[in-house]
């Protein structure tokens, strides 16, 4: 087993909950007065904003693109050749992603419980899931909706590119090839504004007991438990995807969405602070914001990159004090009236 | 003995500093031992959720659910932390000879 000392980066209470030290913070571009030294570390530190996640997942959509996409020409029609070679790519590739996370992780247990937010493994039948089981719930939702509805998204949007129909930047000239530069590093921003919007869409209560409910049911969530969702999330959740055509752009950008909305959730879901990586490095790998709003549901609907929930009310950055303050909250608005219990 | 007194287990079936479920007059309930030996109860099942707390970890007073780790004295009954808020029902508790006792 892999040797990480947990201690270095957080503390385990008495019920085995980990806690990483630092409290969630937000990433710097939103401070005032500007902190331009802080700006520039997180532009191009380990974590940041570049590394590791958005350069890989933008490589990830470059190399789709170069070797794995059919030639634009052949997308104009909905003909069963290339929509299946795409969809093919699709499962691959989300079963090859997740299936790492979920191999090295959780099969493997190559770090045991190290930096693991919950210091159980889920159990191996659980009658909340589908099958009784986590996993093949997981593995169900994930490979029967979410990858088929993901793929439909990038069909459509090829074949509106093919078509004249989604304004497409040229990449042969330089000022295209600037212009998909920055778009590709504006992705994660608006993929956080549509997951924010989305997200407070469906915890919306009627919503959420008809729809969300099955994502949330991964009290524990794994790798897997990323990509899981009821189809109407998930075409909810895809629609990003689109965003990509409605502006002057490129299939690459499109990609870029896809692998940062299809894939991420991978280790955004994973469960683990720190992860011991097989050349005995140590990577920071933790969405610990998302743990919480799974643990709490009524906190942290966005990610570290806007301040939206702080902005709205719903942020929570793991602290006994922002603990406090929830559980006040939640009883405020039990004693207006509402049940207080998850919907 | 009152009769509203039932027998819930013997003194042996609860460690300290655990919980087992026990089900008297058709209620789940939670029967806890501290780590001094004396005997608690609460409703079973926790007040957010449908789950039974007898899952959970016992740590000094505060059983934490299982489901989505909401704390509760179970000594008082009180709702600790989000995301559970309605505090539990609690019931007296008591050991005569070899056996404990709740008052429903």
């Amino acid at each position: 087993m892999a040797n990480l000392d947990e201690s270095r980066f957080g503390t385990r209470d008495a019920f085995g909950v980990y806690q990483p030290k630092e409290p969630i913070k937000y990433a710097p571009i939103s401070d005032w007065p500007p902190r331009p030294g802080a700006v520039w570390r997180w532009l191009v530190g380990w974590p940041g904003f570049v590394l590791p996640w958005h350069l890989l997942y933008t490589c990830i959509a470059v190399a789709t693109w170069l070797w794995l996409t059919p030639p634009i020409a052949t997308m104009a029609d909905f003909s069963t050749g290339w929509i299946l070679t795409i969809l093919a790519r699709n499962y691959v590739l989300v079963v090859v992603y997740y299936g790492l996370w979920h191999g090295r992780l959780y099969l493997q247990k190559a770090q045991g419980t190290a930096t693991k937010y919950n210091a159980r493994f889920p159990e191996g039948k659980n009658d909340s899931f589908l099958w009784n089981n986590q996993l093949l719930d997981n593995l169900t939702f994930a490979l029967a909706s979410g990858v088929p509805i993901m793929t439909a998204y990038e069909v459509l949007g090829h074949w509106l590119y093919a078509n004249g129909l989604a304004p497409m930047v040229q990449i042969t000239s330089l000022g295209g090839l600037v212009w998909v530069g920055v778009l590709l590093l504006t992705v994660p921003f608006w993929t956080e504004v549509h997951f924010y919007v989305v997200h407070r869409l469906i915890h919306w209560p009627p919503l959420y007991r008809a729809v969300h409910h099955l994502h949330h049911r991964n009290v524990n969530p794994t790798p897997w438990s990323g990509i899981s969702m009821h189809p109407i999330e998930h075409l909810l959740y895809f629609s990003v995807i689109l965003g990509a055509c409605l502006i002057p752009a490129h299939p690459i950008v499109m990609l870029a969405i896809i692998m940062r909305s299809g894939l991420g959730p991978g280790h955004g879901h994973a469960g683990f602070e720190q992860m011991a990586t097989p050349g005995g490095g140590i990577a920071a790998v933790g969405d610990f914001p998302h743990y919480l709003h799974h643990k709490y549901f009524e906190v942290n609907y966005a990610n570290e990159l806007i301040p939206l929930d702080r902005w709205f009310g719903s942020f929570h950055d793991g602290s006994e004090a922002a603990d406090a303050r929830l559980h006040a909250r939640m009883k405020r608005k039990a004693g207006r009236g509402r049940t207080g219990k998850a919907n | 003995m009152s009769e509203n007194w039932v027998r819930a287990c013997a003194v042996g079936d609860v460690d300290k500093e655990d919980v087992i479920e026990v089900t008297l007059l058709g209620r789940k309930i939670a029967v806890y031992r501290d780590k001094v030996g004396e005997f608690f109860a609460t409703e079973a099942t926790c007040t957010h959720e449908h789950v039974s707390l007898c899952g959970g970890l016992v740590v000094g007073d505060v059983i934490e659910c299982p489901k989505h780790n909401g704390r509760f004295n179970y000594k008082t009954g009180v709702a600790l932390r989000a995301p559970v808020i309605h505090d539990l029902e609690t019931y007296p508790a008591k050991r005569h000879g070899d056996d404990v006792f709740v008052a429903l």
